[in-house]
């Protein structure tokens, strides 16, 4: 139904394209030595004589152009505007929710972030007045949003929005968490990953940058298989001709259990 | 009646046969098994055996600070927590942390601290715990290396890894890796921790005699046996990714010949 939108990232897409075994490296691990050519990109640096390139992660080597970089395999989520993410909200005041977005802080969430504005009646200046009443009573402690960042940074608590397309509360359905650097393998290149695991299990699934994916589907059957499926995709992340071999385990799976 | 024993040591420290008390040759290390990710709940763990030493090291973060004052705002901090298990010694030792533990917290935090990006991370904290369950002489090391390890595998960007081993003297010779009987009846004892990035010594400690020829050699020695030590941290980060590549990998190229 609706949820097929994911945040479009170009960054993450690197992840995605395997078409060849890279190397496994290792914090500290030297990447290169011949700077001339090659420069320093995401996840790598440069040594103090500058002579070496050395990976800050463990990950994935990967050579793009003149710039090398490494794809993390592990790491924490770091909150960026735009993000859409999923948030539970754990404690709520009259002035806003507080909302674990499984990053180093909680999320904000005001109320006047929750209610679209309606439309402006009378004139010069006169009206803009919201339709619903601006209180925290909207939503409970506990409850799984969807939400948008409307900015973050090193030093300030993210701000968060539920007024935007697909955004907002989720009823009924599981939230599951895995590993964030491996989210882009979930979606696959162009989103091939996440539409086969749709079309074989018959399963809404969203999922966010932040590792959390909602998914609710016709029965406990099916969706156990999907959470089996993603659990499987984020183990082997780094591996090559991925969606291929998710799609034979699932239809083999699937045979198995009876379960159409 | 309770079962009193004395602190008694051999009187020779060597065999007839020139080898130590536990076979080794003087410049042999212990046996050294590591694992990462021992730890579900955790963001990055390990688990060393180090001949007798069996130590638990856990990561989180980054995360708030707790108590709130002792978080910086420019910049996060790491804070280490070294305990020994009550069981872990042939005394029972008292749970509280002493002198002791938080002389060696502090020491491995110092140690590691430089190689970490803390000013990407205002307000937080990175937490490592470790937990010596079982102690035979040179905990510190091995501490220092099973944290960084943890730290690694926590995903946390990092210039390279910290390797740690203690040299001393007994007898008049120098020896690796000194166990716990070679290390109270021993004459010097000299823990020492190498960052890898520019290999530069990040923890000296000295007890003992000696002179400025013999600190040559024990830094020679150390390094070599820093060396190993390295590459068993190398190894045992990569491997778990490599396995699998590598069992996923060869079936696959089967089919891709097939396709063409």
């Amino acid at each position: 139904m609706e949820e097929s939108e994911q945040s479009e990232d170009n960054e993450f897409e690197d992840f995605e394209d395997e078409e060849s075994i890279r190397d496994v490296v290792v914090p500290g691990e030297v990447l290169t030595e011949d700077v001339k050519n090659f420069l320093p990109g995401r996840g790598t640096i440069l040594n103090k004589e500058k002579t070496k390139i050395i990976s800050l992660n463990i990950g994935l080597k990967q050579i793009k152009k003149n710039y090398i970089n490494v794809i993390p395999l592990r790491g924490f989520y770091t909150p960026r505007p735009g993000d859409k993410v999923i948030a539970m909200i754990v404690d709520k005041n009259p002035v806003k929710y507080k909302c674990d977005i499984n990053a180093k802080d909680f999320g904000q969430l005001k109320p006047k972030n929750t209610i679209k504005k309606g439309r402006t009646r009378g004139f010069r200046g006169a009206g803009g007045f919201p339709q619903e009443e601006v209180n925290t009573k909207k939503f409970d402690i506990g409850d799984i949003l969807v939400v948008k960042i409307l900015s973050a940074d090193r030093l300030n608590k993210p701000e968060l929005t539920t007024i935007g397309k697909y955004l907002g509360k989720k009823v009924g359905g599981i939230v599951i968490s895995i590993d964030p650097p491996k989210i882009p393998r979930v979606i696959g290149r162009n989103g091939s990953m996440i539409k086969m695991l749709k079309n074989l299990t018959n399963c809404n699934i969203f999922v966010t940058q932040n590792g959390r994916v909602w998914l609710k589907g016709e029965d406990i059957a099916h969706e156990r298989l999907l959470i089996e499926s993603v659990n499987k995709i984020a183990s082997e992340a780094h591996t090559v001709g991925l969606t291929d071999r998710m799609q034979d385990f699932i239809i083999n799976e699937k045979k198995k259990r009876g379960i159409e | 009646m309770p079962l009193i024993i004395k602190d008694e040591y051999p009187e020779k420290l060597f065999r007839k046969d020139g080898k130590r008390l536990d076979g080794r040759e003087i410049n042999e290390l212990r046996p050294i098994k590591m694992d990462v990710g021992v730890i579900k709940n955790a963001d990055g763990s390990a688990y060393l055996e180090w001949g007798n030493n069996k130590i638990i090291a856990a990561v989180y973060g980054p995360r708030e600070v707790h108590p709130h004052h002792l978080a910086k705002p420019d910049r996060g901090i790491l804070r280490v927590f070294y305990r020994m298990a009550t069981f872990s010694v042939f005394d029972r030792k008292r749970p509280a942390p002493g002198r002791r533990e938080k002389e060696i917290s502090m020491i491995i935090a110092d140690c590691i601290e430089p190689l970490l990006f803390l000013e990407l991370y205002p307000g937080t904290s990175f937490e490592v715990f470790i937990e010596v369950m079982d102690a035979d002489g040179g905990t510190r090391c091995a501490s220092t290396t099973v944290a960084a390890l943890a730290l690694a595998d926590a995903g946390v960007p990092m210039k390279s890894l910290v390797s740690a081993v203690a040299v001393g003297k007994i007898d008049g010779k120098i020896i690796v890796d000194l166990s716990g009987i070679e290390d109270k009846a021993g004459d010097a004892d000299l823990p020492i921790a190498i960052t890898w990035y520019n290999e530069e010594i990040s923890l000296l400690q000295f007890d003992g005699n000696m002179d400025l020829e013999e600190m040559n050699k024990f830094l020679d020695l150390a390094y070599e046996a820093l060396k190993n030590i390295h590459q068993i941290q190398l190894d045992t980060l990569k491997s778990k990714y490599v396995k699998l590549q590598e069992e996923t990998s060869n079936p696959n190229h089967k089919n891709d010949n097939k396709g063409e």
